[in-house]
Protein backbone atom coordinates (compact mmCIF):
# COMPACT_ATOMS: atom_id res chain seq x y z
CA UNK A 1 0.00 0.00 0.00
CA UNK A 2 1.60 3.53 -0.93
CA UNK A 3 1.72 5.59 1.82
CA UNK A 4 0.37 8.86 1.91
CA UNK A 5 2.65 11.69 1.70
CA UNK A 6 2.91 15.87 2.10
CA UNK A 7 5.02 18.71 0.70
CA UNK A 8 5.42 22.17 2.36
CA UNK A 9 7.44 24.74 0.36
CA UNK A 10 7.62 28.70 1.23
CA UNK A 11 9.21 31.34 -0.39
CA UNK A 12 12.16 31.61 1.73
CA UNK A 13 13.37 28.90 0.76
CA UNK A 14 12.28 25.72 3.37
CA UNK A 15 11.54 22.71 2.24
CA UNK A 16 9.52 19.74 3.85
CA UNK A 17 8.49 16.34 3.24
CA UNK A 18 5.81 14.40 5.23
CA UNK A 19 5.81 10.83 5.64
CA UNK A 20 4.32 8.40 8.00
CA UNK A 21 6.30 5.79 9.56
CA UNK A 22 3.86 2.76 9.24
CA UNK A 23 5.04 0.78 12.60
CA UNK A 24 5.39 3.96 14.54
CA UNK A 25 2.43 4.30 17.52
CA UNK A 26 1.60 7.77 16.29
CA UNK A 27 0.37 6.97 12.58
CA UNK A 28 -1.95 3.66 14.11
CA UNK A 29 -4.75 6.05 16.05
CA UNK A 30 -7.41 7.88 14.99
CA UNK A 31 -6.99 10.38 18.02
CA UNK A 32 -4.48 12.46 16.99
CA UNK A 33 -1.99 15.17 19.51
CA UNK A 34 -3.39 17.97 17.43
CA UNK A 35 -6.38 17.60 16.62
CA UNK A 36 -8.32 17.52 19.94
CA UNK A 37 -11.03 19.90 21.36
CA UNK A 38 -9.48 23.08 22.51
CA UNK A 39 -8.18 23.69 26.22
CA UNK A 40 -10.70 26.35 26.27
CA UNK A 41 -13.90 24.41 26.39
CA UNK A 42 -12.43 21.88 28.17
CA UNK A 43 -11.23 24.30 30.97
CA UNK A 44 -15.05 24.95 30.61
CA UNK A 45 -16.07 21.37 31.45
CA UNK A 46 -16.96 20.28 28.03
CA UNK A 47 -17.22 16.71 28.06
CA UNK A 48 -15.80 15.26 24.57
CA UNK A 49 -18.08 13.65 22.87
CA UNK A 50 -17.10 13.98 19.37
CA UNK A 51 -14.08 11.90 19.28
CA UNK A 52 -13.20 10.70 15.79
CA UNK A 53 -14.41 6.89 15.64
CA UNK A 54 -11.81 4.12 15.53
CA UNK A 55 -10.14 2.58 12.75
CA UNK A 56 -12.36 0.29 10.82
CA UNK A 57 -10.56 -3.65 11.04
CA UNK A 58 -10.56 -6.41 8.88
CA UNK A 59 -13.81 -8.56 10.43
CA UNK A 60 -12.69 -11.07 12.97
CA UNK A 61 -9.08 -9.52 13.05
CA UNK A 62 -7.06 -6.90 14.49
CA UNK A 63 -5.51 -5.71 11.23
CA UNK A 64 -6.59 -2.82 10.18
CA UNK A 65 -8.73 -1.97 6.91
CA UNK A 66 -6.82 0.25 3.47
CA UNK A 67 -9.39 3.13 4.85
CA UNK A 68 -8.53 1.83 8.46
CA UNK A 69 -5.33 2.63 7.76
CA UNK A 70 -5.13 5.19 5.47
CA UNK A 71 -7.35 7.64 8.18
CA UNK A 72 -4.61 6.67 10.59
CA UNK A 73 -1.65 7.65 8.59
CA UNK A 74 -3.13 10.63 7.60
CA UNK A 75 -3.87 11.88 11.58
CA UNK A 76 -0.39 10.95 12.00
CA UNK A 77 0.64 13.52 9.45
CA UNK A 78 -1.99 15.24 10.29
CA UNK A 79 -0.02 16.25 13.48
CA UNK A 80 3.48 16.48 12.01
CA UNK A 81 1.96 19.20 9.49
CA UNK A 82 0.29 21.21 12.48
CA UNK A 83 3.38 21.03 15.05
CA UNK A 84 5.46 21.97 12.37
CA UNK A 85 3.47 25.11 11.31
CA UNK A 86 3.25 25.84 14.68
CA UNK A 87 6.96 26.24 14.75
CA UNK A 88 7.07 28.00 12.15
CA UNK A 89 4.36 30.31 13.56
CA UNK A 90 6.45 30.69 16.56
CA UNK A 91 9.53 31.75 14.66
CA UNK A 92 8.13 34.38 12.52
CA UNK A 93 5.97 35.99 15.99
CA UNK A 94 9.88 35.84 17.32
CA UNK A 95 11.74 37.35 13.90
CA UNK A 96 8.76 39.90 13.91
CA UNK A 97 9.23 41.05 17.62
CA UNK A 98 12.85 41.63 17.18
CA UNK A 99 12.17 43.62 14.45
CA UNK A 100 9.51 45.52 16.15
CA UNK A 101 12.05 45.80 18.96
CA UNK A 102 14.93 47.22 16.91
CA UNK A 103 12.81 49.19 14.70
CA UNK A 104 11.23 51.08 18.19
CA UNK A 105 14.99 50.94 19.55
CA UNK A 106 16.21 52.99 16.73
CA UNK A 107 13.23 55.24 16.77
CA UNK A 108 14.01 56.27 20.57
CA UNK A 109 17.69 57.04 19.46
CA UNK A 110 16.53 59.05 16.07
CA UNK A 111 14.15 60.96 18.63
CA UNK A 112 16.99 61.26 21.23
CA UNK A 113 19.22 63.00 18.17
CA UNK A 114 16.28 65.34 17.45
CA UNK A 115 15.72 66.63 20.38
CA UNK A 116 19.23 66.97 21.47
CA UNK A 117 19.77 69.24 18.37
CA UNK A 118 16.57 70.80 18.90
CA UNK A 119 17.77 71.87 22.15
CA UNK A 120 21.21 72.85 20.99
CA UNK A 121 18.85 74.95 18.83
CA UNK A 122 17.95 76.87 21.30
CA UNK A 123 21.02 77.53 23.01
CA UNK A 124 22.37 79.23 20.64
CA UNK B 1 -42.34 30.50 -17.54
CA UNK B 2 -39.73 28.23 -16.27
CA UNK B 3 -38.48 24.87 -16.60
CA UNK B 4 -37.90 22.85 -13.80
CA UNK B 5 -37.23 19.85 -15.99
CA UNK B 6 -34.63 21.61 -18.45
CA UNK B 7 -32.17 18.37 -16.89
CA UNK B 8 -33.64 14.92 -17.18
CA UNK B 9 -33.37 12.56 -14.05
CA UNK B 10 -30.64 10.48 -13.84
CA UNK B 11 -30.89 7.18 -15.29
CA UNK B 12 -34.23 7.30 -17.12
CA UNK B 13 -35.70 7.67 -13.73
CA UNK B 14 -39.17 9.52 -13.29
CA UNK B 15 -37.58 11.45 -9.69
CA UNK B 16 -34.60 13.22 -8.77
CA UNK B 17 -32.46 12.76 -5.78
CA UNK B 18 -30.73 14.88 -4.09
CA UNK B 19 -28.10 14.75 -1.15
CA UNK B 20 -27.50 17.80 0.83
CA UNK B 21 -24.79 18.96 3.53
CA UNK B 22 -25.06 21.66 5.55
CA UNK B 23 -22.54 23.07 8.65
CA UNK B 24 -22.50 26.71 8.44
CA UNK B 25 -22.64 27.13 12.07
CA UNK B 26 -23.05 24.67 15.21
CA UNK B 27 -25.25 22.50 13.46
CA UNK B 28 -24.49 19.61 11.37
CA UNK B 29 -27.14 18.13 9.26
CA UNK B 30 -27.59 15.58 6.35
CA UNK B 31 -30.66 15.25 4.09
CA UNK B 32 -32.31 13.47 1.14
CA UNK B 33 -34.69 15.20 -0.85
CA UNK B 34 -36.58 13.48 -3.89
CA UNK B 35 -38.34 15.34 -6.61
CA UNK B 36 -40.86 13.69 -9.03
CA UNK B 37 -40.62 14.52 -12.38
CA UNK B 38 -43.85 15.82 -13.45
CA UNK B 39 -44.87 17.47 -16.69
CA UNK B 40 -46.55 20.69 -14.58
CA UNK B 41 -43.28 21.59 -13.77
CA UNK B 42 -41.89 22.17 -17.71
CA UNK B 43 -42.99 25.65 -18.13
CA UNK B 44 -45.02 26.90 -15.30
CA UNK B 45 -43.50 28.93 -11.87
CA UNK B 46 -44.14 26.46 -9.17
CA UNK B 47 -40.53 25.87 -7.74
CA UNK B 48 -42.64 26.12 -4.43
CA UNK B 49 -44.36 22.77 -4.69
CA UNK B 50 -42.43 20.45 -6.18
CA UNK B 51 -44.01 17.41 -4.60
CA UNK B 52 -40.66 17.08 -2.72
CA UNK B 53 -40.10 14.04 0.11
CA UNK B 54 -37.74 13.72 2.70
CA UNK B 55 -36.42 10.68 2.50
CA UNK B 56 -33.82 11.45 5.50
CA UNK B 57 -33.49 14.63 7.40
CA UNK B 58 -30.83 13.91 10.29
CA UNK B 59 -29.23 16.45 12.23
CA UNK B 60 -26.41 16.57 14.88
CA UNK B 61 -25.45 19.83 17.07
CA UNK B 62 -22.25 20.58 18.47
CA UNK B 63 -23.35 21.72 21.99
CA UNK B 64 -20.76 23.54 24.25
CA UNK B 65 -21.27 24.11 27.95
CA UNK B 66 -23.35 27.34 29.71
CA UNK B 67 -22.50 30.28 29.26
CA UNK B 68 -19.40 28.96 26.59
CA UNK B 69 -20.18 29.96 22.64
CA UNK B 70 -19.35 27.46 20.24
CA UNK B 71 -15.87 28.04 18.49
CA UNK B 72 -14.69 27.44 15.24
CA UNK B 73 -12.06 25.36 15.79
CA UNK B 74 -14.31 23.40 18.02
CA UNK B 75 -17.49 23.35 15.68
CA UNK B 76 -15.25 22.29 12.59
CA UNK B 77 -14.03 19.87 14.79
CA UNK B 78 -17.35 18.10 15.52
CA UNK B 79 -18.31 18.57 11.84
CA UNK B 80 -15.55 16.41 10.70
CA UNK B 81 -15.63 13.70 13.07
CA UNK B 82 -19.91 13.14 12.92
CA UNK B 83 -20.14 14.43 8.70
CA UNK B 84 -19.47 9.98 7.23
CA UNK B 85 -21.27 9.19 10.50
CA UNK B 86 -24.32 11.45 9.65
CA UNK B 87 -24.33 10.34 5.69
CA UNK B 88 -24.10 6.61 5.96
CA UNK B 89 -27.15 7.01 8.47
CA UNK B 90 -29.07 9.82 6.02
CA UNK B 91 -27.90 7.52 3.13
CA UNK B 92 -29.55 4.32 5.29
CA UNK B 93 -32.59 5.96 6.62
CA UNK B 94 -33.73 7.18 2.90
CA UNK B 95 -33.54 3.47 1.83
CA UNK B 96 -30.71 4.48 -1.02
CA UNK B 97 -28.84 0.51 -2.33
CA UNK B 98 -26.04 2.52 -4.47
CA UNK B 99 -25.26 6.51 -3.56
CA UNK B 100 -23.33 6.31 -6.96
CA UNK B 101 -26.59 5.12 -9.29
CA UNK B 102 -29.22 6.77 -6.93
CA UNK B 103 -28.32 10.54 -6.36
CA UNK B 104 -27.89 12.97 -9.23
CA UNK B 105 -26.98 15.99 -6.75
CA UNK B 106 -24.69 16.58 -3.99
CA UNK B 107 -25.75 19.90 -2.42
CA UNK B 108 -23.23 21.76 0.10
CA UNK B 109 -23.93 24.77 1.74
CA UNK B 110 -20.98 27.51 -0.04
CA UNK B 111 -22.13 29.86 2.93
CA UNK B 112 -22.71 32.45 4.56
CA UNK B 113 -21.50 31.28 7.80
CA UNK B 114 -18.52 30.28 9.65
CA UNK B 115 -15.38 29.64 7.94
CA UNK B 116 -13.86 26.72 9.35
CA UNK B 117 -17.16 24.61 9.80
CA UNK B 118 -18.47 25.16 6.33
CA UNK B 119 -14.64 23.94 4.91
CA UNK B 120 -15.23 20.81 6.91
CA UNK B 121 -18.33 20.23 5.20
CA UNK B 122 -17.55 20.89 1.79
CA UNK B 123 -14.27 18.77 1.89
CA UNK B 124 -16.52 15.67 2.61
CA UNK B 125 -18.99 16.63 -0.11
CA UNK B 126 -15.89 16.66 -2.65
CA UNK B 127 -14.96 13.60 -1.61
CA UNK B 128 -18.58 12.00 -2.08
CA UNK B 129 -18.89 14.12 -5.45
CA UNK B 130 -15.45 12.05 -6.65
CA UNK B 131 -16.25 8.84 -4.75
CA UNK B 132 -19.15 8.31 -6.49
CA UNK B 133 -18.92 10.53 -9.90
CA UNK B 134 -22.11 13.05 -8.90
CA UNK B 135 -21.94 16.69 -9.43
CA UNK B 136 -22.01 19.34 -6.93
CA UNK B 137 -24.55 22.22 -6.13
CA UNK B 138 -23.42 24.77 -3.80
CA UNK B 139 -25.97 26.60 -1.80
CA UNK B 140 -26.63 29.76 -0.20
CA UNK B 141 -27.75 29.16 3.24
CA UNK B 142 -30.29 31.69 3.14
CA UNK B 143 -32.03 30.48 -0.03
CA UNK B 144 -32.20 27.15 1.40
CA UNK B 145 -34.09 28.51 4.28
CA UNK B 146 -36.45 30.35 1.82
CA UNK B 147 -37.11 27.58 -0.77
CA UNK B 148 -37.61 24.60 1.95
CA UNK B 149 -40.40 27.49 4.08
CA UNK B 150 -42.00 27.80 0.63
CA UNK B 151 -42.14 23.92 -0.39
CA UNK B 152 -43.29 23.04 3.48
CA UNK B 153 -46.12 25.79 3.42
CA UNK B 154 -46.84 26.32 -0.17
CA UNK B 155 -46.30 30.34 0.35
CA UNK B 156 -46.46 31.19 -3.41
CA UNK B 157 -44.52 34.94 -3.11
CA UNK B 158 -44.54 35.51 0.82
CA UNK B 159 -42.28 38.06 2.38
CA UNK B 160 -39.90 36.33 4.03
CA UNK B 161 -38.78 37.34 7.51
CA UNK B 162 -35.12 35.36 7.92
CA UNK B 163 -34.27 35.11 11.81
CA UNK B 164 -31.25 32.89 12.95
CA UNK B 165 -28.18 33.10 15.19
CA UNK B 166 -26.33 34.53 12.34
CA UNK B 167 -28.70 36.64 10.10
CA UNK B 168 -31.88 39.03 10.52
CA UNK B 169 -33.05 39.82 6.87
CA UNK B 170 -36.55 40.74 5.70
CA UNK B 171 -36.86 39.88 2.02
CA UNK B 172 -38.54 39.84 -1.03
CA UNK B 173 -38.30 38.37 -4.19
CA UNK B 174 -38.35 40.64 -7.55
CA UNK B 175 -36.44 40.00 -10.76
CA UNK B 176 -34.41 37.00 -10.70
CA UNK B 177 -33.49 37.54 -7.07
CA UNK B 178 -34.53 37.60 -3.58
CA UNK B 179 -33.76 41.03 -2.77
CA UNK B 180 -32.99 42.40 1.21
CA UNK B 181 -35.57 44.85 1.86
CA UNK B 182 -34.21 45.26 5.55
CA UNK B 183 -31.98 43.63 7.65
CA UNK B 184 -29.93 44.06 11.25
CA UNK B 185 -27.21 46.68 11.21
CA UNK B 186 -24.99 44.90 13.70
CA UNK B 187 -25.60 41.60 15.82
CA UNK B 188 -28.44 38.82 14.30
CA UNK B 189 -31.29 38.71 16.44
CA UNK B 190 -30.00 34.73 17.32
CA UNK B 191 -26.96 36.11 18.05
CA UNK B 192 -28.32 38.15 20.92
CA UNK B 193 -30.43 36.01 22.30
CA UNK B 194 -27.25 33.45 22.75
CA UNK B 195 -25.31 35.94 24.34
CA UNK B 196 -27.93 36.83 26.97
CA UNK B 197 -28.53 33.22 27.47
CA UNK B 198 -24.92 33.22 28.31
CA UNK B 199 -25.09 35.70 30.22
CA UNK B 200 -27.89 33.92 32.80
CA UNK B 201 -25.55 30.98 32.17
CA UNK B 202 -28.58 28.86 31.19
CA UNK B 203 -27.91 25.77 29.13
CA UNK B 204 -27.42 25.33 25.65
CA UNK B 205 -29.44 22.10 25.22
CA UNK B 206 -31.71 21.73 23.02
CA UNK B 207 -30.81 25.81 22.69
CA UNK B 208 -30.60 28.41 24.41
CA UNK B 209 -33.13 30.71 22.07
CA UNK B 210 -35.61 28.04 23.05
CA UNK B 211 -34.75 28.21 27.27
CA UNK B 212 -35.08 31.60 26.95
CA UNK B 213 -38.30 31.55 25.35
CA UNK B 214 -39.40 29.32 27.98
CA UNK B 215 -38.11 31.51 30.64
CA UNK B 216 -40.45 34.27 29.26
CA UNK B 217 -43.72 32.12 29.17
CA UNK B 218 -43.31 31.65 32.91
CA UNK B 219 -42.70 35.54 33.35
CA UNK B 220 -44.99 36.81 36.57
CA UNK B 221 -44.91 40.55 35.40
CA UNK B 222 -45.83 40.26 31.87
CA UNK B 223 -48.22 43.64 32.22
CA UNK B 224 -44.94 45.29 33.50
CA UNK B 225 -42.08 45.64 30.17
CA UNK B 226 -38.89 46.70 31.22
CA UNK B 227 -37.98 49.58 28.88
CA UNK B 228 -35.21 48.55 26.51
CA UNK B 229 -33.82 51.06 23.59
CA UNK B 230 -36.32 50.17 20.66
CA UNK B 231 -34.01 50.96 17.84
CA UNK B 232 -35.89 50.47 14.31
CA UNK B 233 -33.88 52.93 11.59
CA UNK B 234 -36.13 52.56 8.47
CA UNK B 235 -36.12 49.27 7.44
CA UNK B 236 -33.25 48.01 9.39
CA UNK B 237 -33.35 47.41 12.45
CA UNK B 238 -30.31 47.51 15.80
CA UNK B 239 -30.01 45.07 18.81
CA UNK B 240 -26.70 45.43 20.24
CA UNK B 241 -27.76 48.51 22.55
CA UNK B 242 -31.08 46.16 23.46
CA UNK B 243 -28.06 43.26 24.27
CA UNK B 244 -25.76 45.65 26.67
CA UNK B 245 -28.97 47.22 28.32
CA UNK B 246 -30.56 43.99 29.12
CA UNK B 247 -27.08 42.27 30.56
CA UNK B 248 -26.22 45.30 32.07
CA UNK B 249 -29.68 44.51 34.31
CA UNK B 250 -29.16 40.96 34.22
CA UNK B 251 -25.73 41.77 36.00
CA UNK B 252 -27.11 44.06 38.30
CA UNK B 253 -29.95 42.00 39.00
CA UNK B 254 -27.37 38.86 40.11
CA UNK B 255 -25.59 41.44 42.40
CA UNK B 256 -28.76 42.52 43.70
CA UNK B 257 -27.83 46.50 43.39
CA UNK B 258 -30.67 47.89 44.84
CA UNK B 259 -30.06 51.46 43.58
CA UNK B 260 -31.23 49.81 40.62
CA UNK B 261 -34.70 51.58 40.19
CA UNK B 262 -36.12 49.21 37.11
CA UNK B 263 -35.17 46.71 39.40
CA UNK B 264 -35.65 47.38 42.78
CA UNK B 265 -38.74 48.81 44.01
CA UNK B 266 -37.23 52.83 45.81
CA UNK B 267 -38.58 52.52 48.89
CA UNK B 268 -38.96 49.29 50.10
CA UNK B 269 -36.00 47.70 48.61
CA UNK B 270 -38.01 44.86 47.23
CA UNK B 271 -36.84 42.96 43.89
CA UNK B 272 -40.00 44.36 40.96
CA UNK B 273 -38.58 42.58 38.48
CA UNK B 274 -37.18 38.40 37.83
CA UNK B 275 -35.05 36.42 34.96
CA UNK B 276 -38.28 35.63 33.35
CA UNK B 277 -39.20 38.85 33.44
CA UNK B 278 -36.20 40.04 31.47
CA UNK B 279 -36.68 37.09 29.10
CA UNK B 280 -40.15 38.19 28.82
CA UNK B 281 -39.35 42.08 27.81
CA UNK B 282 -36.52 41.20 25.44
CA UNK B 283 -38.70 39.39 23.41
CA UNK B 284 -41.30 41.39 23.31
CA UNK B 285 -39.33 44.33 22.43
CA UNK B 286 -37.07 42.55 19.44
CA UNK B 287 -40.45 40.67 17.89
CA UNK B 288 -41.98 44.13 17.99
CA UNK B 289 -39.19 45.34 16.22
CA UNK B 290 -38.87 42.47 13.63
CA UNK B 291 -42.69 43.03 13.20
CA UNK B 292 -42.87 46.39 12.42
CA UNK B 293 -40.35 46.58 9.40
CA UNK B 294 -41.57 43.34 7.94
CA UNK B 295 -45.21 45.25 8.03
CA UNK B 296 -43.41 47.70 5.98
CA UNK B 297 -41.87 45.53 3.39
CA UNK B 298 -45.58 43.65 3.21
CA UNK B 299 -46.90 47.68 1.68
CA UNK B 300 -44.27 48.07 -0.34
CA UNK B 301 -44.63 45.12 -2.01
CA UNK B 302 -47.99 45.10 -1.40
CA UNK B 303 -48.29 41.16 -0.08
CA UNK B 304 -50.08 39.75 2.95
CA UNK B 305 -48.35 36.66 3.43
CA UNK B 306 -45.02 36.28 5.64
CA UNK B 307 -43.29 33.55 5.45
CA UNK B 308 -41.10 32.96 9.02
CA UNK B 309 -37.72 30.66 8.69
CA UNK B 310 -34.17 30.09 10.24
CA UNK B 311 -33.72 29.21 14.45
CA UNK B 312 -35.96 32.05 15.85
CA UNK B 313 -38.82 31.30 13.27
CA UNK B 314 -39.83 28.67 16.15
CA UNK B 315 -40.59 30.75 17.93
CA UNK B 316 -44.42 30.26 19.12
CA UNK B 317 -44.48 33.82 20.38
CA UNK B 318 -42.89 35.83 17.42
CA UNK B 319 -45.39 33.42 15.38
CA UNK B 320 -48.40 34.91 17.32
CA UNK B 321 -46.98 38.88 17.16
CA UNK B 322 -46.80 38.30 12.93
CA UNK B 323 -49.97 36.28 13.40
CA UNK B 324 -52.07 39.31 15.23
CA UNK B 325 -50.29 42.19 12.72
CA UNK B 326 -51.21 39.71 9.55
CA UNK B 327 -54.62 39.57 11.05
CA UNK B 328 -55.44 43.29 11.26
CA UNK B 329 -54.11 43.56 7.77
CA UNK B 330 -56.78 42.13 4.69
CA UNK B 331 -56.35 38.49 4.82
CA UNK B 332 -52.78 38.14 5.44
CA UNK B 333 -51.51 35.02 7.10
CA UNK B 334 -48.40 33.60 8.39
CA UNK B 335 -46.19 30.85 7.26
CA UNK B 336 -44.00 28.67 9.74
CA UNK B 337 -42.48 25.53 9.72
CA UNK B 338 -41.04 23.42 12.79
CA UNK B 339 -38.30 22.75 14.04
CA UNK B 340 -37.44 19.97 11.55
CA UNK B 341 -37.30 22.35 8.71
CA UNK B 342 -36.85 25.77 10.52
CA UNK B 343 -33.78 24.61 12.20
CA UNK B 344 -30.56 24.15 10.31
CA UNK B 345 -30.65 21.15 8.57
CA UNK B 346 -29.32 18.99 5.11
CA UNK B 347 -32.94 18.96 3.55
CA UNK B 348 -32.96 22.48 2.88
CA UNK B 349 -29.74 23.03 0.94
CA UNK B 350 -31.00 19.51 -0.98
CA UNK B 351 -33.99 21.54 -1.93
CA UNK B 352 -32.38 24.41 -3.27
CA UNK B 353 -29.79 22.93 -4.72
CA UNK B 354 -32.08 20.49 -6.29
CA UNK B 355 -33.84 23.51 -7.92
CA UNK B 356 -30.64 24.80 -9.59
CA UNK B 357 -29.78 21.49 -10.60
CA UNK B 358 -32.70 21.31 -12.20
CA UNK B 359 -31.98 24.25 -14.40
CA UNK B 360 -28.81 23.01 -15.03
CA UNK B 361 -27.18 24.54 -12.65
CA UNK B 362 -23.48 22.60 -11.48
CA UNK B 363 -20.42 22.76 -10.31
CA UNK B 364 -17.89 22.57 -13.28
CA UNK B 365 -14.77 23.33 -11.45
CA UNK B 366 -13.62 22.56 -7.89
CA UNK B 367 -12.42 26.50 -7.66
CA UNK B 368 -16.10 27.18 -7.73
CA UNK B 369 -16.69 25.35 -4.52
CA UNK B 370 -14.89 27.35 -2.16
CA UNK B 371 -16.39 28.00 0.65
CA UNK B 372 -16.86 31.86 1.81
CA UNK B 373 -18.26 33.73 4.77
CA UNK B 374 -19.84 36.11 3.52
CA UNK B 375 -22.71 35.75 0.86
CA UNK B 376 -25.67 37.85 0.12
CA UNK B 377 -29.01 36.73 -0.73
CA UNK B 378 -29.02 38.78 -3.41
CA UNK B 379 -26.02 38.02 -5.12
CA UNK B 380 -27.96 34.44 -5.89
CA UNK B 381 -29.78 34.24 -9.46
CA UNK B 382 -32.94 32.28 -8.61
CA UNK B 383 -32.71 30.36 -12.39
CA UNK B 384 -35.94 28.45 -10.91
CA UNK B 385 -38.87 31.41 -10.47
CA UNK B 386 -40.18 33.43 -13.15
Amino acid sequence: MALPMAEYSAPDGVNKSFVPIPDDPRYLTTEGRTTGPSDHVLNAGQIDRDKPSEPKRVQGGTQMTYLGQLRTQLTGLQDDINEFLTERMELAKNKKKKADADEKRIQEEINQLLDGGDAEEEAD
Amino acid sequence: MVNLNTVAPKNNRDYYIALGLEGSANKLGVGVVKHPLLPKHANSDLSYDCEAEMLSNIRDTYVTPPGEGFLPRDTARHHRNWCVRLIKQAIAEAGLQDPALDIDVICFTRGPGMGAPLHSVVVAARTCSLLWDVPLVGVNHCIGHIEMGREITKAQNPVVLYVSGGNTQVIAYSEKRYRIFGETLDIAIGNCLDRFARTLKIPNEPSPGYNIEQLARSAPHKDALVELPYTVKGMDLSMSGILASIDSLAKDLFKGNKKNKILFDRQTGEQKVTVEDLCYSLQENLFAMLVEITERAMAHVNSNQVLIVGGVGCNVRLQEMMAQMCKDRANGQVHATDNRFCIDNGVMIAQAGLLEYRMGGIVKDFSETIVTQKFRTDEVYAAWRD
